[in-house]
């Protein structure tokens, strides 16, 4: 037979995590058991007992959605998890309770008047385009989710899904990507979405291997039958060959390296994870991080009317630092803007927030307290286990600022040390995001115990590229010989003043730029945690001097393209 | 009582934008509407339905009318609520480095 045949077509899709799972296909199809039927003759229904049913229901998935709201926003973030917010305001609708209950005043049962009522504006929302149009299938997951109450129909329960399975569908709401658990899921593939679909947002936070918008072919896969999803290459493979299967099982043709790695020649890189909540630490441990060189503290004060008191950062803090036992963990101390919506802070208006106060600006100023309070919090846990606790401070940029933040420590530290509070000095750093930092890199250096540069926000600044303005997005690389040099001197910087340097950006992420990285000089990589085997991977098959070879010219080279051009070919060989 | 703003969020009276603006009008006594600025007719402020339906972009000027006992105090939170940028960006600030 020829090889084509043998190897079985592949269905191609978008990607949406570097990671590929082999399992058995399970088709989902969430409105298989709310079909409704033809309803009742109009004299048989009640319409109170109608219209009580329809509260009834409401009620409870009111209920569902703010269970669903605090699950996401736990475990992806509060961005993903503001859509339930939308879902229940469309719940309370007037518009559609008057046409629920119109219907039942006409003698409709009441999931046959939610059926009805949400008719109209899905067909509404479904004519318009784009976005527009994305809002049709929030009204559907709402609808569908009213008629499952309504119908007591059985919830297809993704979160018990068997392990091992493949989940196919035609498209994954929130509510139902809300369900997944990474354990048993071994990856998914629906005909509909895109990158930045619900669906995608949550695979990639969950590190789920998935492909979507694969279109109508992939319902020619059976229920049960094998399947491969590549989120890399972004195909889906039913029944792959032993060989495609057993790369797949090898998670991404990478192992996971529990132990801190080194090049080929011995130079030891700390690789880390970059994380935002408590919950995102299970991950970074399981990924193989040496330790977390990142950890954002903002998820402590979103969302709430008052700020988290000592003991509860305490806890907190100890929590993370207890995952790495013989690690390190480096919070950063609390990073609003003035575009930050937390209610018990003060946060005038700014045309650009980013060139604000914000970071230790406010840190300094209006948030004097909670930073007080937080670095009480951080100096008890570094006393409470026996990881390393670090802490640096966002947007420094001159020393008078660094100098006041250092004063701040030592107060808290003497204030404990007369109450006869149990504390410890945690390391001190700065980050290294403006290109104010990046040129007094030498002075902040001399003062501190790291550095560690922020390369979203420092690509940003350098470049005059705003973060959120698609228009410039092609000039916010990393790999700008403007970028490369800012880190060169702040590298330089930091080894001059005998203080160890990081960088927890974006690009500290890239397997690929891990030779530039760790030519140019880095001590520790930190990055979102799914990423964290291969970058350990290609540390390990460097050669230093390969690697300062390469970081030499790609410092010299006057464009990014040049960069990119030293970068490729010291990859290929 | 009637009032012109300029919408600052970033995806317009979208998503969650939209569910806090609903939100916020369901809070108060007073009977609010809102329009286009150029034609289409008010239609409730308080059902998430047509807010969303009149898909408001960034940018764009809305009319807020409202009328009852605390219409003013109504529109004052809502107009604070439509000139504050979105906490999308805020987030991506704070999650990034």
């Amino acid at each position: 037979m020829a090889a084509n045949e043998s190897a079985p077509r592949a269905q191609e899709g978008t990607g949406v995590t570097p990671l590929s799972g082999v399992g058995s296909a399970v088709w989902y199809d969430p409105n298989a058991d709310l079909e409704l039927g033809e309803p009742p003759a109009a004299e048989a229904v009640d319409p109170d007992a109608e219209r009580e049913r329809f509260e009834d229901a409401r009620d409870r998935a009111r209920a569902e959605l703010e269970r669903e709201r605090e699950r996401t926003a736990e475990r992806v973030g509060e961005d993903e998890a503001a859509v339930f917010d939308a879902h229940k305001q469309f719940v309370d609708d007037p518009q559609i309770i008057d046409g629920v209950e119109a219907a039942v005043d006409d003698g409709l049962p009441a999931e046959h008047a939610v059926d009805a009522a949400f008719e109209d504006p899905i067909a509404q929302f479904e004519g318009m385009d784009g976005r527009m149009a994305e809002r049709a299938d929030d009204l559907r997951d709402v609808r569908d989710r009213l008629l499952r109450l309504l119908t007591d129909a059985d919830r297809v329960d993704l979160a018990s899904l068997s392990t091992g399975s493949i989940l196919l569908a035609e498209r994954l709401t929130p509510s139902d990507t809300a369900q997944l658990d990474s354990e048993r899921v071994a990856g998914f593939a629906t005909i509909e979405g895109g990158r930045t679909s619900h669906a995608a947002i949550f695979a990639r936070s969950l590190g789920i291997p998935a492909v979507v918008g694969v279109g109508e072919d992939l319902e020619s896969i059976d229920d049960g039958a094998d399947v491969l999803v590549d989120g890399e290459d972004g195909a889906v493979i039913a029944d792959p060959t032993p060989d495609q299967r057993e790369r797949a099982a090898a998670g991404r043709d990478v192992e996971i390296r529990e132990e801190p790695v080194a090049t080929a020649d011995g130079r030891s890189v700390e690789v880390a994870a970059n994380v935002g909540t408590l919950a995102e630490l299970e991950g970074a441990v399981a990924q193989g991080a040496d330790g977390i060189g990142l950890f954002r503290t903002e998820f402590l004060f979103l969302d709430r009317e008052a700020p988290p008191d000592e003991d509860e950062q305490f806890e907190v803090y100890r929590e993370a630092l207890a995952a790495f036992p013989e690690g390190r963990v480096v919070v950063r101390t609390l990073d609003v803007g003035g575009d930050k919506p937390i209610p018990y802070l003060e946060t005038p208006d700014a045309d650009n927030p980013f060139l604000g106060q914000r970071g230790i600006r406010r840190s300094l100023g209006p948030d004097a307290d909670l930073f007080e309070t937080q670095l009480r919090a951080l100096l008890r846990a570094a006393a409470a286990e026996s990881g390393t606790l670090s802490v640096m401070f966002p947007m420094v940029a001159t020393v008078p600022e660094l100098e006041a933040a250092l004063e701040t420590v030592a107060d808290v530290a003497a204030d404990l040390e007369s109450e006869g509070i149990e504390h410890e000095r945690p390391e001190l750093g700065v980050m290294i995001e403006t290109p104010s930092a990046a040129f007094i890199a030498d002075e902040l250096a001399e003062r501190v115990d790291f550095l560690s540069i922020g390369t979203n926000d420092l690509t940003q600044y350098v470049m005059a590229a705003a973060r959120e303005n698609e228009r410039v997005a092609d000039l916010r690389d990393p790999c700008e010989p403007a970028v490369l040099r800012a880190i060169e001197r702040t590298v330089a910087a930091a080894d001059a003043g005998d203080a160890w340097v990081g960088m927890c950006g974006e690009m500290a992420g890239d397997p690929d730029l891990a030779p530039l990285l760790v030519g140019l000089g880095l001590d520790e990589l930190s990055m979102s945690a799914v990423t964290i085997p291969e970058v350990k991977a290609a540390i390990a098959d460097l050669e230093t001097d390969t690697a300062e070879a390469l970081a030499n010219r790609a410092t010299d080279a006057a464009t990014r393209t040049t960069v990119y051009e030293h970068v490729n070919t010291t990859t290929d060989q | 009582m009637e009032r012109t703003v300029t919408v600052v969020p970033e995806d317009g009276l979208h998503a969650r934008p939209a569910a806090k603006f609903v939100e916020t009008a369901n809070e108060f006594d007073a009977d609010v509407r809102v329009a286009p600025v150029d034609g289409d007719d008010p239609v409730d402020a308080a059902s998430m339905l047509a807010v969303t339906s009149l898909g408001v972009a960034s940018g764009e000027d809305v009319r807020l009318i409202a009328e009852g006992d605390d219409a003013e105090a109504a529109l004052d939170d809502l107009e604070e609520l439509l000139t504050t940028p979105e906490t999308e960006s805020a987030a991506e600030s704070s999650s990034g480095t």
